[in-house]
């Protein structure tokens, strides 16, 4: 089983260590020639741009989650969907709507310039509070997926108890309720946490200056990769400080002991200021969701009126095919190997079992181009020994782009296996093993079966990622796959927002089922975390 | 909500699974297909040429000309210039690239400077690209050139008043009025360049520090500029010149005024432009398209993105005559390539965003 562990921990460490091994030649020169310029800057907005992102998140998700877990209200319902949906809409997308509604030059703005005055004062678009507040609502229902399912297994007797005995709802919430949420908090809050560190997409709309921003100055504006590489180093530092502090703090966490059977907290009517909430939530929907959907379908409809619906590759069919097929094997990878990551640190149980599984989950503290290149690297040396049969190479290859999209995710598919397999308890296992089935056996009829909701859970957050990827897909795609975010890169990059109008309201529809899935695992089956 | 419990949802989620899957698995068994789709254009019994390209707008019609006019089809994949050409560099003898085909003159010469390109004699080339536009060894070639000029208000920018050079942005009536794009634009690094290229490192500070002490606004989009422009967000800014006649094309008439840098050395001027790679699978094929580009294909190449055609007897659209004539910066362009670097540590210091 250590083997099962090693093989994996290997094939997704050996990318990250061929580029990260730089650092142990430190390019001096370009490290303090950032120092002297823009690396402070780079760290301060990195750290506002993560706390303030991840807090946001954390807070808005919570709240609006407790207010569909706790409440009965017309429409309640449809809410609990609707607020779930916004994690359907890439924040690259949604970043680029925001932009070019309320920018100075936008209708916003326009109308502001108009009622005010030409030179009246208008707040600048392209910052970090905008920035924030984008990636805050594309990100926040990580959260409030996971708060939806801690406050549905809330036990009903502890939930009345505590309300009576504290004599305010408030008071129960706080000493109850969220106690009983804190590690599905904490768990959608590091995911997001995560995001925003990678992200390089959206913080570039917005001019705001993160070190991701800066790996990419560094590798194509100085034209050094070695340095490049080793600025993502701090990233990845970065990343397992997170991890680390998330085990800390779940070590503390107390879970709600209803078991299966207790009885669910009974919704209350709501009045008088809690309608002010559910206007509030609806707000969020309209803003997160309503709206840049709207504009995108503003700007489909456009296109299809000039007859731009296709892009240099072909047309939706085409991107949408390369879509499923990019995201179904990279979803099909990552559970298995998932699964196998799980099984062989749940059968070892040691230290080092546990360092190995850990390892594993690593890629996902790097922005996807930097695997990309690092997968890239050991890909063309495999390439070149000629130990593949001739003709075949892995570069340009979908293996070779569905292995790097597995070192960049497989953190989202390890974690949810690790709680399927883990949900099998040690005593059916003894006794699957007492009646004379071997560990194969264990795996494939008792512990498999049980598991298959954590693993649609891992598929389904896999899923939702890939299919919004772009920089590792740009960089290793092979000729004739082109996924729909390929296409709306080359419309917005080219700033023809209105081209990118169908392939980004597709993406939104492809991703919309990944998020549903995950939505209706955290409100109807058994709970499984991330 | 009601809550419903039990394997319902469970087996609902597999099935999910398993079409997810088999979805994929169908689609795999396709995906030689898809590739034959996309380079099926040609006779078929010509070896294609594969393209990395860097530009990507309107650019499938062109090659779909030259099979037809050579029956050699083209498959290609798009990109980042500099993806891309890292991407060749590690690939290395087994590149699936057999020509690299970028939008910035220092992407193609750090190839160049790489051994990524091939050295390629032909007489059809020189003779269609001026020297000032190609590699001085023939590794690549410009097939069109593009001008970085400066663009202003009609409505609140008097004639007498229009900037007459990069330098002349500094003016401190400029103040507040300023668009620019970013340090991370390859746009803005190349400018850069070639300010050091003609006016030395200090020269070139000290343009750029009058830049930023005018407190630029910067977008990173040339269209979104020129909105700006029209918005009033600013009054003058600084883009590539094929923007504003696209933008009028589909938008119709706006209060932009677009004028040439007139101060010397003049224009700054950068190229799409190719290279056949050291590792070509089909060089033969990708120097014929390359040739084509340069000469039968050029209005096509050119005018789909209203750019400058680089063979100087192809005449540009007439919406550029419109422009009038300009003095181009005479620095070859390989120069400034391998300024990069340095322009980007400069715009670093200077606190250029």
């Amino acid at each position: 089983m250590a083997v099962v562990l090693g093989v994996t921990a290997v094939v997704v460490l050996v990318p990250l260590v061929a580029l990260l091994s730089s650092l142990l030649q430190p390019s001096i020169d370009v490290w303090s020639h950032l120092w002297s310029t823009r690396l402070p800057g780079m760290l301060v907005t990195t750290t506002v741009l993560v706390v303030g992102v991840t807090v946001g998140a954390a807070v808005l998700g919570t709240a609006l989650a407790w207010l569909v877990a706790a409440h009965r209200f017309p429409g309640r319902g449809l809410l609990v969907w609707l607020l779930a949906l916004p994690l359907a809409v890439p924040a690259y997308v949604s970043g680029f709507v925001w932009l070019d509604t309320f920018d100075e030059a936008g209708p916003v703005g326009q109308w502001w310039t108009g009622v005010a005055g030409a030179d009246s004062w208008y707040p600048t678009v392209r910052s970090l509070p905008w920035a924030a507040l984008v990636l805050t609502l594309a990100l926040y229902p990580y959260v409030y997926l996971l708060a939806l399912a801690a406050f549905r297994d809330l036990p009903a007797g502890q939930w009345e108890t505590a309300r009576v005995l504290s004599g305010s709802r408030w008071r129960a919430f706080r000493e109850v309720a969220l106690p009983a949420a804190r590690g599905s908090v904490i768990a959608g809050s590091v995911l997001v946490a995560l995001e925003v560190l990678t992200d390089v997409g959206t913080v570039r709309l917005f001019n705001v200056q993160t070190v991701a921003d800066g790996v990419f100055r560094v590798w194509f504006g100085l034209a050094d990769r070695e340095a490049a590489t080793e600025l993502a180093g701090l990233l990845l530092l970065a990343a397992v400080a997170v991890l680390l502090a998330e085990r800390r703090l779940a070590a503390r966490r107390r879970e709600a002991t209803g078991g299966r059977d207790a009885a669910r907290i009974e919704p209350e009517a709501i009045h008088g200021r809690g309608a002010v909430a559910v206007g509030g939530a609806v707000a969020v929907v309209l803003v997160a969701l309503v709206f840049p959907v709207g504009r995108l379908v503003a700007w489909t409809v456009e296109a299809v009126r000039r007859g731009t619906t296709a892009s240099a590759a072909g047309g939706i069919d085409h991107h949408l095919w390369s879509s499923l097929v990019v995201t179904g094997w990279t979803v099909l990878a990552c559970v298995v190997v998932g699964v196998a990551v799980a099984v062989a640190a749940r059968w070892g149980r040691g230290r080092r079992h546990r360092a190995l599984a850990g390892a594993t989950t690593l890629g996902y503290g790097l922005p996807g181009p930097v695997i990309a290149l690092g997968v890239l690297v050991v890909l063309a040396a495999i390439d070149r020994t000629g130990w593949l049969p001739r003709g075949t190479l892995l570069v340009g290859s979908l293996v070779g782009l569905v292995l790097a999209l597995v070192v960049r995710y497989l953190a989202l598919a390890v974690k949810p296996a690790e709680q399927a397999v883990g949900r099998v308890g040690r005593s059916t296992e003894d006794a699957a093993r007492a009646l004379g089935a071997g560990p194969a056996g264990v795996v494939g009829r008792v512990q498999l079966p049980l598991a298959v909701q954590g693993l649609a859970v891992a598929g389904a957050l896999v899923a939702l990622d890939v299919v919004k990827e772009l920089p590792a897909t740009l960089l290793l795609r092979p000729f004739g796959v082109d996924t729909l975010p390929v296409w709306v890169w080359e419309a917005s990059s080219d700033s023809r927002w209105v081209e990118a109008g169908p392939p980004a309201l597709v993406l939104v529809a492809l991703a919309a089922i990944p998020t549903a899935l995950l939505l209706r695992l955290m409100v109807r089956g058994r709970r499984v975390d991330w | 909500m009601t809550v419903i419990r039990g394997s319902g949802t469970g087996l609902r989620a597999t099935v999910a699974v398993v079409l997810f899957a088999t979805v994929a698995w169908a689609a795999a068994g396709c995906g030689s297909g898809t590739e034959d789709a996309s380079s099926g254009s040609g006779d078929g019994t010509q070896q294609p040429v594969s393209v990395y390209i860097g530009r990507h707008y309107g650019i499938e019609p062109v090659f779909e000309e030259f099979t037809k006019a050579t029956g050699i089809p083209v498959v290609f994949t798009t990109g980042k210039d500099a993806e891309l050409r890292e991407r060749i560099k590690v690939e290395g003898p087994n590149t699936q690239a057999d020509v690299y085909l970028a939008a910035d003159a220092g992407n193609l010469q750090l190839a160049a400077d790489d051994g990524l390109l091939a050295s390629v004699d032909s007489p059809v080339l020189t003779g269609a690209v001026p020297e000032r536009v190609r590699a001085a060894d023939g590794s690549w070639y410009a097939l069109s050139l593009r001008n970085r000029t400066i663009i202003t208000s009609a409505d609140r920018v008097a004639d007498t008043d229009v900037p007459t050079g990069y330098e002349a942005l500094g003016d401190p009536r400029w103040k507040g009025r300023l668009c620019l794009r970013p340090s991370t634009s390859a746009y803005t690094q190349s400018l850069v360049s070639s300010l050091i290229a003609d006016r030395g490192e200090d020269g070139a500070r000290a343009v750029v520090d009058g830049w930023v002490a005018n407190e630029p606004t910067y977008i990173d989009s040339d269209e979104d500029m020129i909105e700006a422009v029209v918005a009033g967000q600013c009054d003058v800014a600084v883009i590539n010149h094929y923007y504003l006649p696209r933008t009028v094309a589909e938008a119709g008439p706006i209060p932009v005024r677009l004028t040439w840098p007139t101060d010397p050395p003049g224009v700054h001027q950068n190229i799409s432009g190719a290279g056949v790679t050291a590792n070509a699978a089909n060089p033969e094929g990708a120097r014929r398209l390359i040739e084509w580009l340069a000469t039968d294909g050029q209005r096509s190449f050119a005018d789909v993105n209203y750019e400058f055609p680089a063979n100087q007897t192809v005449p540009p659209r007439d919406e550029l005559v419109a422009f009038g004539p300009y003095t181009v910066d005479s620095v070859a362009v390989r120069e400034f390539g391998p300024l990069q670097a340095q322009a980007v540590r400069l715009l670093d210091e200077a606190g250029y965003q």
